[in-house]
């Protein structure tokens, strides 16, 4: 296959088979126990230097209990996929977690976009449809698949996306690298002590990520019997042994909304909108994070059961949710 | 004496991008300005468009009062035909069953290259960096016709993007089909806050196709940092009727947080 351009880009790259190799032997399919604190499964699975992929966004359905833990235990020199790194990647970037994103979409304050103007971060412009391909290659065991757009557009020169040319109809055509990550998040309405996780409603690549990704963590609203899972398996996005850790996480996308269970916490998304510099990030991560000892006491003392139940109250749309 | 309508140069531009679309078709909305249009659009002009999210969403009928915030959520993928992921809402477009796309930008260029990720200075170091493409490349290069939505600011309108994030037609007529997007698509319409563009069929040049009513045609291109060609038939565009304010500013966004802009007014 000829390949007619490329740009000199790092990425994030596995080869198929060391993936296949590392499924075969590294990670379980018996039924476990998986049931974990956030602080425990952070610590067990996700190490500095680690690439971290989570699905949907601080707006809707993003694990953010488990991001605030993984600043908490102050994980250096990540690397970020997400197709909406919101408020995550300003806060990741802010804590000195993350150096490296790929995008997507980035976004939201102006935190970020400095962090990005001063070279605090570096970024990668994927585009949300070349990273979620991306992951759909990581999950289907082929080192790249390709697609008819990124084409003509600089995304491709700043991206390791490649112009080829297709067997088929000689054609230019990109195509994108599988993505690999080591540790996937995601923040699911219902999940068992095994790992079985529903996420109801849309989602971006939630099993791409969890099929694709070394380890996976899941963090769930709520428990339920895994014989639920068996009951109505059309509903099951995620099976048991895809997943390494579960956490249990009521209001784990707080200050963004869940689905039919919570609404977003707005005041607070515009606390987070308005952080401009170093000082306010820091006093934001102090507040919120650093000087609570978990997801627990976060919600007990600096959301409250007010807020709570308002927010609660709040999400009165149901319909297609269960 | 004529009456005179005040507005906002957003309502206007949410007003013009509604009446755009077609009943009956499909319809990939970006983020932002189009997902307004899309509300007024259907409770007004289109109510059998089909919405189409990159986060999922296939058909979702319109919520309001619309909420800022919400991506994803059940505001904006209520009573949906079908809920999917992102792998499967671009699967809708790259085979070509997406009629309509519309984009907001930062820059744009006589050939409707899109610019939504930085201005000024390098990608590594940029003066000012934005969010970037989000889905905008794959909707400005999949969907049969790309309208763009931008403010009326002549720095806007530049002979080269400083970034080219999603494609209009590259250098110029077959550059599309030579790059390997797919072919018949493209930009289609430039809505902006004084007027409306077309491409040139031959040239695929930005063409002035109508003003807002009271507005001089060639004011309306004066500080534009390019010049665009301009039809021989210039159009008017009327201003916000009294049902599409009224829609905008007590149903879908009482809080005004999407409708805000600059005052603008016109003969009614």
């Amino acid at each position: 296959m000829r390949i007619l351009k490329e740009g000199e880009i790092e990425y994030r790259f596995e080869h198929p088979d060391d993936f296949r190799r590392f499924v075969r032997d590294k990670r379980s399919r018996k039924p476990e126990p998986k049931l974990r604190p956030a602080k425990e499964a952070v610590s067990a699975f996700v190490s500095d230097g680690d690439y971290l992929v989570y699905d949907f966004s601080s707006l809707t359905r993003g694990p953010q209990s488990l991001i605030r833990e993984v600043i908490r235990q102050r994980r250096k020199d990540l690397w970020i996929g997400a197709e909406f790194t919101l408020h995550e990647s300003a806060l990741l970037t802010g804590a000195g977690c993350a150096t490296r994103i790929d995008v997507g979409f980035l976004g939201y304050g102006s935190y970020i976009g400095q962090a990005v103007c001063e070279g605090k971060v570096r970024v990668y412009d994927w585009t949300n449809g070349g990273l979620a391909l991306r992951l759909l290659a990581g999950a289907r065991g082929v080192p790249f698949l390709p697609t008819r757009d990124l084409l003509g557009s600089d995304n491709m020169a700043v991206s390791a996306a490649k112009v080829i040319e297709d067997p088929y109809t000689g054609l230019p055509l990109a195509a994108v690298p599988a993505l690999n990550p080591d540790v996937a998040f995601l923040h699911v309405h219902q999940a068992d002590i095994y790992g079985d996780a529903r996420i109801f409603g849309t989602n971006l690549f939630a099993l791409e990520a969890a099929m694709a990704s070394h380890r996976v963590i899941v963090s769930a609203e709520e428990i339920v019997e895994p014989e639920e899972f068996r009951k109505d398996p059309m509903r099951t996005t995620i099976p048991y042994f895809l997943v390494d850790a579960v956490v249990h996480a009521p209001f784990g996308a707080y200050p963004g909304a869940m689905p039919a269970r919570y609404e977003i916490d707005l005041p607070h998304i515009d606390i987070l909108n308005g952080i401009r510099n170093e000082e306010q990030m820091q006093k934001y991560l102090h507040d919120n994070i650093y000087s609570v000892a978990d997801h627990e006491e976060f919600l007990d003392r600096r959301v409250g059961s007010a807020k709570m139940k308002e927010l609660r109250g709040r999400a009165t749309i149901i319909e297609g949710y269960r | 004496m004529t009456r005179m309508v005040e507005f906002t140069d957003t309502e206007f531009m949410i007003a013009q991008g509604a009446r755009l679309l077609e009943d009956g078709r499909t319809f990939f909305v970006g983020w932002g300005i189009p997902q307004v249009v899309a509300i007024l659009a259907q409770k007004l002009y289109v109510p059998n468009v089909i919405q189409l999210f990159e986060f999922g969403a296939i058909g979702p009928q319109s919520v309001l009062p619309f909420v800022r915030g919400t991506m994803g959520g059940p505001q904006n993928t209520y009573r949906s035909l079908q809920w999917l992921n992102m792998n499967w809402a671009f699967a809708y477009s790259a085979a070509g069953y997406m009629d309509y796309g519309m984009l907001g930008a930062l820059q744009v260029d006589p050939y409707g290259n899109i610019n939504s990720t930085f201005l000024g200075g390098t990608y590594r170091m940029p003066k000012r960096r934005f969010a970037g493409s989000g889905g905008g490349n794959q909707v400005a290069s999949q969907c049969w016709k790309t309208i763009i939505v931008i403010r009326h600011e002549g720095r806007r309108f530049v002979p080269k993007v400083d970034f080219l994030t999603s494609p209009g037609y590259l250098t110029g007529p077959g550059a599309r089909e030579k790059a390997g997007l797919p072919a018949g698509t493209g930009p289609y319409r430039v809505v902006t806050s004084k007027g409306l563009f077309g491409f040139d069929d031959e040239t695929k040049q930005m063409t002035l196709l109508a003003v807002l009513r009271g507005l001089d045609p060639g004011e309306v291109v004066r500080d534009m940092a390019f010049r665009p060609l301009i039809s021989k038939d210039i159009a008017e565009i009327s201003p916000p009727t009294e049902e599409e304010l009224h829609l905008l500013r007590e149903e879908i966004d009482p809080s005004r947080f999407l409708i805000r802009g600059e005052q603008m007014s016109a003969p009614a």
